[in-house]
């Protein structure tokens, strides 16, 4: 699989031209090739907005979003995203939803073997031939991955992927999905307003601030995968995370105040 | 007196357990035959009263016995083939015609609420004319009895089709489509991928609403001047008092009602997604 960089250049973002504040503002990002980069923040910050402008799926007010050379304007099966929900196609089973990108693009009767084996690797080798509504919210989402992975993308954009998930099987996930990008060489962007999972997966953590949205800080994950969660380094980052949460509060909340004082 | 209730009480406890050991298919042939025993039985006691009653004496054809037997004496004739056939025909080109009109309708309706919006009122409205009642405008717009036929089997068709595929189409999760994009689907795929298979089953189902509607309707709309079909059948053995022929064709025309229903069931069935 190839790899590439991600470049955002002074991206703003209206979702209706009256808007006071801007949904993002002033977005300038790199994202560097085969590597985790987390974009965390709290709801309604425009994370998913963003995560979407680098997809193709909108097309943002201003700036640009560039991948290797192609400015980005359209979908593509090169650069893929990953949903909240797992969205399967409940008359498919699980093989035939794994091979959907493949099959749109014309080439599932050469690499058969590729799903084969992507079904393998997320743990769904007993499950191939079953209706996707027989799987559980985990087994569904693993269908999802294998789906995004068939395509061979150079970029997979994964928008809350486990949130809906029980813890145990969240966290397993979350391991294997970094695992993954590392083997493969992956390009990941991961939108998630869960510190832990944050620092649990990603190379680099990018802070967002929200209202308007834009990007306030980053930290960079030296921490050798799978990471232990209970190690001191790894519970320092997130306290270091958390704290960096609490100061954007606090400034929001004196910003207020000088404008009721005013 | 005690004893024998609970000697009957015993046996139909008997009878009860030995049913519910059956397999399935057991089961549901034991229900349908003991169903169509009972009404070959109410048939018959009907017969026998109109064969009792002086003034309904001339019709006594009517009960099983004859019937039957007319029925059997028809099987296999040309004449049989014939009008199924003609019947079968005019059917399938109104199927044909209220699928093509139909499924597009309801595809837009489905999609668009606006034009939802708009179209619920007249397509309500139209819906609830008996297509019989289009007769004459169909007798003066058609140059055939034929097409008159089939035009009021379309009228007939078209709504139960547009609604199932309308119904269909607002089912659809929004996101399937977004995956769809998202994984590099054209618009051929998206129809071809998404859409269909997602909405078949909603189809079917208004195409078996559909065939119900229309195998009503035929009968009566061929009263009309065609010379072939079960309603000409019908109407022909009334003209030359053949009672017994007339049972005979009700007869078949139910068995050939129940037959196209079971295939449209088991359209439905193949394509319905639901797991229970
Ligand atoms: N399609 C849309 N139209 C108008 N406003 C939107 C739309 N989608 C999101 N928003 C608004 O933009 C802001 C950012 O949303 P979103 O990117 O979904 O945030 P996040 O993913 O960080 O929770 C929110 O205030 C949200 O209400
Ligand atoms: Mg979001």
């Amino acid at each position: 699989m190839g790899s590439s960089n991600i470049w955002i250049t002074d991206l703003y973002h209206y979702y209706d031209k009256k808007q006071a504040t801007p949904t993002l503002e002033d977005i300038n990002l790199t994202i560097p090739k085969g590597q985790l980069t987390a974009l965390i923040g709290r709801s309604g910050c425009g994370k998913s907005t963003l995560l979407q402008m680098i997809a193709g799926l909108l097309i943002p007010s201003e700036g640009s979003v560039r991948i290797n050379a192609h400015t980005v304007t359209k979908p593509s099966a090169k650069w893929n995203m990953m949903f909240q929900k797992p969205s399967l196609y409940p008359w498919m089973t699980v093989r035939e939803n794994a091979a959907l990108g493949l099959v749109f693009a014309g080439t599932y009767a050469s690499k058969k073997d590729r799903v084969e084996e992507l079904l393998d690797m997320v743990g769904l080798s007993e499950h191939k031939d079953k209706n996707v509504q027989q799987l559980s919210g985990g087994q569904q989402q693993r269908v999802a991955l294998a789906r995004s992975l068939a395509t061979e993308p150079d970029v997979l954009l994964l928008d809350e992927p486990f949130s809906a998930l029980d813890a145990f099987t969240r966290s397993a996930l979350q391991t294997e999905v970094a695992q993954i990008c590392h083997d493969y060489g992956i390009t990941m962007v991961l939108v998630t307003h869960d510190i832990e999972e944050a620092v649990a997966m990603a190379d680099k953590v990018v802070i967002m601030n929200h209202n308007p949205g834009r990007i306030v800080g980053s930290m960079d994950v030296e921490l050798p995968y799978p990471r232990d969660r209970s190690e001191p380094q790894f519970i320092e980052l997130k306290e270091y995370l958390f704290a960096e949460f609490e100061k954007i509060d606090q400034a929001k909340q004196a910003e207020l105040e000088k404008q009721l004082a005013s | 007196m005690s004893n024998a209730m609970t000697v009957e009480k015993f046996s139909f406890g008997q009878i009860t357990a030995t049913y519910k050991k059956m397999p399935g298919w057991l089961q549901n042939f034991t229900n349908a035959t003991l169903g169509m025993t009972i009404l070959l039985f109410l048939w018959w006691v009907g017969g026998v009263l109109i064969e009792s009653n002086p003034d309904t004496e001339a019709f006594a054809a009517f009960a099983p016995g004859p019937a039957l037997s007319a029925l059997w004496g028809l099987l296999g004739t040309e004449f049989l083939w014939d009008t199924i056939t003609s019947s079968l025909e005019r059917i399938l080109f109104g199927l044909f015609w209220g699928i093509v009109i139909g499924v597009p309708v309801g595809v837009i309706l489905g999609y668009f609420l606006a034009v939802r919006q708009i179209a619920n009122m007249p397509f309500q409205f139209l819906r609830m004319i008996s297509p019989l009642a289009w007769m004459p405008i169909a007798v003066l717009a058609f140059e055939t009895w034929d097409g008159a036929i089939i035009f009021l089997i379309v009228m007939a068709t078209v709504w139960p089709i547009v609604f199932g595929t309308a119904h269909g189409v607002q089912r659809i999760d929004p996101n399937w489509f977004r995956v769809a994009r998202n994984l590099g689907a054209d618009g051929y795929q998206m129809l071809r991928r998404v859409i269909m298979p997602a909405i078949a089953q909603d189809v079917f189902a208004g195409i078996r609403l559909a065939i119900g509607v229309a195998w009503v309707v035929l009968v009566p709309a061929e009263y009309l001047g065609v010379t072939s079909g079960l309603g000409y059948a019908i109407n022909d053995a009334r003209d030359t008092l053949d009672y017994d022929k007339l049972a005979a064709i009700v007869v078949v025309i139910g068995v050939i009602g129940y037959l196209l229903d079971t295939v449209a069931a088991k359209l439905i069935k193949r394509y319905s997604w639901n797991l229970e």
